[in-house]
């Protein structure tokens, strides 16, 4: 009954179903001039080639202003040597030359801090990623007592740029303890339980703590995003999970998280390629040595097989040597955002609730 | 069917507050970590910073090896110190001044991109990827690459304080382009600073973007059917349901754009704390670190007062 109808007001065609959904065919019915014609008259039409054009000039111009400074460090990082005290050599170099990429890879052994920094990175991030999604919901959705002052404190840790406490952190790793105020020499906990603190420096300790407690690099924009975004969610959604018998951790990890997946590959992608390029913390941690090799390593001084003696070439030749480093520390980090983005993509339903 | 019975009978005396109560309780298992965190690692470590701030400390080695610190009092010297320097006064004023514009600015740009990036377009992948490249130089972690280039002429610089000028463009070219009609060299200054700064808000709209661009994706695309059946044109939808359901990131995006101008390494303010730090004294340093973040923190509850009015959540409170 219910086709039957449907087919008498809609105008006649048949429906082809495609992967995407149900495509009406009207081949047969309005001849393809006419067609034409009626989609080149219609004013949606060119409105809209109006703007696709409008935007992809707009985001062009804007992307070349993006990656003007990178153009001239890219293109003098396959200069050869020679090029640096040739004259007429003006950006374009006269030959493609990858020595200063193949005895960067090979001093610092890329393949080795490609993966010292993918583990310390990836885990930092991950851990980072779930801890503050835990604190933003729990933030959101529970009128605890505390609950704003627990608030305001997440964005004083937000607001305190940790180059302020540059040395208080590097003391406190130092001679790790809990509730250890040093100023005043009081001790914290552990000496006054073991009798001795703890060395954290020149290990990943330092990172795991900070990123478990959401404490680390811009966690309390993390955790305010996250805290934010279920603010928004919907009560009812949890509320049909209590009523079916879930509890709270189950209908956190089963109904809430799949919700907040765009929001968590952002904070990921933030956290990972922060710590990917971040030479702060690292260089704080494992202030005596550079013993774990990690990507901000290619930046360094010149590796000795690119030392040269000519002064008069030597400092745009080190800057193009920092600049293939830099070059070499971003393209993982895009291939790894190329990866990620493909699940930052509206049109899937995600809150299951309307209005 | 006699259990089920059971807890039917039980339910009537938890009582609705109650149960809203131990739910409530649940809340802190969620926030835990953060309040173990704070309260053991992070509540020292600034302690201890604020105390460095009236005192000098020296770290020196043992026989051992291990570190251990000298403390001399200082009392309020290093403010007095702070307060009677002009400069530093002075900067905090223009910091405070360039806020007022920047933060607007950037924004909105960033909630424009997001919303451009979030449409179906040939490429997409590649521009997103392009500006993702902003977020990772937006720590100044890799400022060698966004740093004048080797020959130190021409190339963007990263925008950042007073070399901005010779940037995109140079007064010269402009002088140039406005040369044969009347305008007065102001005005070609003007101009050059205000497309100077459409760089610095490109470079500094990255991570607002990228959080603006996660937003939108949990907007629910049923929304926007409903209204486009009942006729709703683009414009009506962005500024009727788009607006309102990202304005919880606008604010996230406005108060995280203020703490990170302000605390960006290349920040007037910063640059000079950074170098009191290492050329005079880390506690006048310190110091100066302190009261500069009592006045962002104010920036930040008045601005959070004021938009957190206007925020619509979609749940009923």
């Amino acid at each position: 009954m219910d086709n039957q109808q449907t087919n008498r007001t809609a105008p006649a065609g048949n429906a082809i179903i495609t992967k995407r959904g149900v495509k009406m065919d009207f081949e047969g019915k309005i001849p393809f001039k006419q067609r034409l014609i009626m989609r080149l008259t219609s004013s949606t039409f060119w409105i809209d080639r109006v703007w696709y054009l409008f935007r992809f000039i707009l985001l062009l111009g804007i992307s070349f202003v993006i990656l003007n400074p990178f153009l001239e460090k890219i293109l003098t990082s396959f200069m050869p040597l020679s090029d640096f005290s040739n004259t007429q050599v003006n950006m374009i170099p006269t030959r493609i030359s990858f020595n200063i990429y193949v005895k960067l890879a090979q001093y610092w052994h890329y393949l080795k801090i490609l993966r010292n920094t993918l583990v310390l990175s990836g885990l930092t991030a991950l851990l980072q990623t779930f801890v503050t999604c835990m604190i933003g919901y729990g933030l959101a959705k529970f009128r605890f007592r505390g609950n704003k002052l627990v608030l305001v404190l997440v964005i004083v840790t937000m607001a305190i740029p940790h180059s302020t406490l540059k040395l208080s952190l590097f003391q406190h790793f130092g001679e790790f303890d809990f509730f250890a105020i040093q100023a005043t020499n009081s001790a914290g906990l552990l000496e006054r339980m073991f009798g001795h603190t703890l060395r954290l420096t020149n290990s990943y300790w330092p990172f795991v703590i900070l990123s478990g407690t959401g404490l680390a690099f811009k966690n309390g924009l993390y955790i305010f995003m996250m805290r934010q975004f279920f603010h928004g969610v919907p009560d009812e959604l949890e509320e049909s999970a209590y009523v079916d018998g879930s509890g709270t951790f189950r209908t956190f990890f089963t109904i809430i998280l799949p919700l907040s997946i765009p929001m968590m590959i952002t904070i990921f992608l933030f956290a990972f390629s922060w710590q990917w390029t971040d030479s702060f913390y690292t260089n704080l941690f494992f202030s005596s040595s550079g013993s774990i090799g990690l990507m901000p390593d290619l930046i360094k001084s010149p590796p000795p097989a690119l030392q040269i003696n000519n002064i008069a070439v030597a400092d745009p030749y080190y800057k193009a040597i920092k600049n293939a480093g830099g070059l070499m520390i971003i393209l993982p980090l895009l291939g790894v955002f190329l990866f990620c983005q493909r699940y930052l993509v509206q049109g899937i339903e995600r809150s299951g609730i309307v209005g | 069917m006699t259990t089920s019975q059971n807890v039917k009978l039980k339910l009537p005396k938890l009582g609705r507050a109650s149960l809203a109560e131990r739910k409530a309780r649940k809340g802190w298992l969620f926030v835990l970590p953060f309040i173990i965190g704070f309260i053991l690692v992070y509540l020292p470590i600034i302690i201890d910073s604020v105390c460095f701030s009236f005192m000098t400390v020296e770290i020196k080695l043992d026989q051992q090896g291990y570190s251990y610190t000298e403390v001399v009092s200082h009392g309020l010297e290093f403010y007095r110190e702070m307060f009677g320097d002009s400069d530093f006064t002075k900067r905090l004023g223009q910091g405070i001044g360039q806020l007022l514009w920047e933060v607007p600015a950037i924004v909105i740009f960033a909630l424009f991109v997001a919303v451009i990036l979030n449409q179906k377009m040939l490429g997409r992948a590649v521009f997103r990827a392009i500006f993702f490249v902003p977020v990772i130089l937006s720590t100044g972690l890799l400022e060698s690459l966004t740093a004048n280039s080797i020959a130190g002429e021409g190339g963007v610089d990263d925008g950042s304080g007073e070399s901005a000028t010779d940037g995109l463009v140079s007064a010269m070219d402009l002088q140039g382009l406005f040369g044969m009609m009347a305008i007065g060299g102001d005005l070609v200054k003007k101009i050059v600073e205000l497309v100077n700064h459409v760089y610095d808000i490109i470079t500094f709209s990255g991570v607002q973007m990228l959080i603006f661009l996660a937003g939108l994706q949990s907007i629910s695309p049923a929304i926007y059917e409903a209204a486009r059946i009942d006729g709703a044109s683009a414009w009506e939808t962005f500024w009727k349901i788009t607006f309102p359901m990202i304005s919880p990131m606008i604010l996230v995006n406005g108060i995280y754009t203020i703490i990170d101008s302000f605390t960006r390494n290349n920040n007037t303010v910063m640059k000079f704390i950074g170098e009191v730090y290492d050329n005079e004294s880390q506690s006048l340093a310190t110091a100066e670190y302190w009261v500069y973040f009592m006045i962002i923190f104010a920036i930040v509850a008045a601005f959070g007062g004021i938009v957190s009015a206007y925020v619509f959540y979609q749940r009923r409170d």
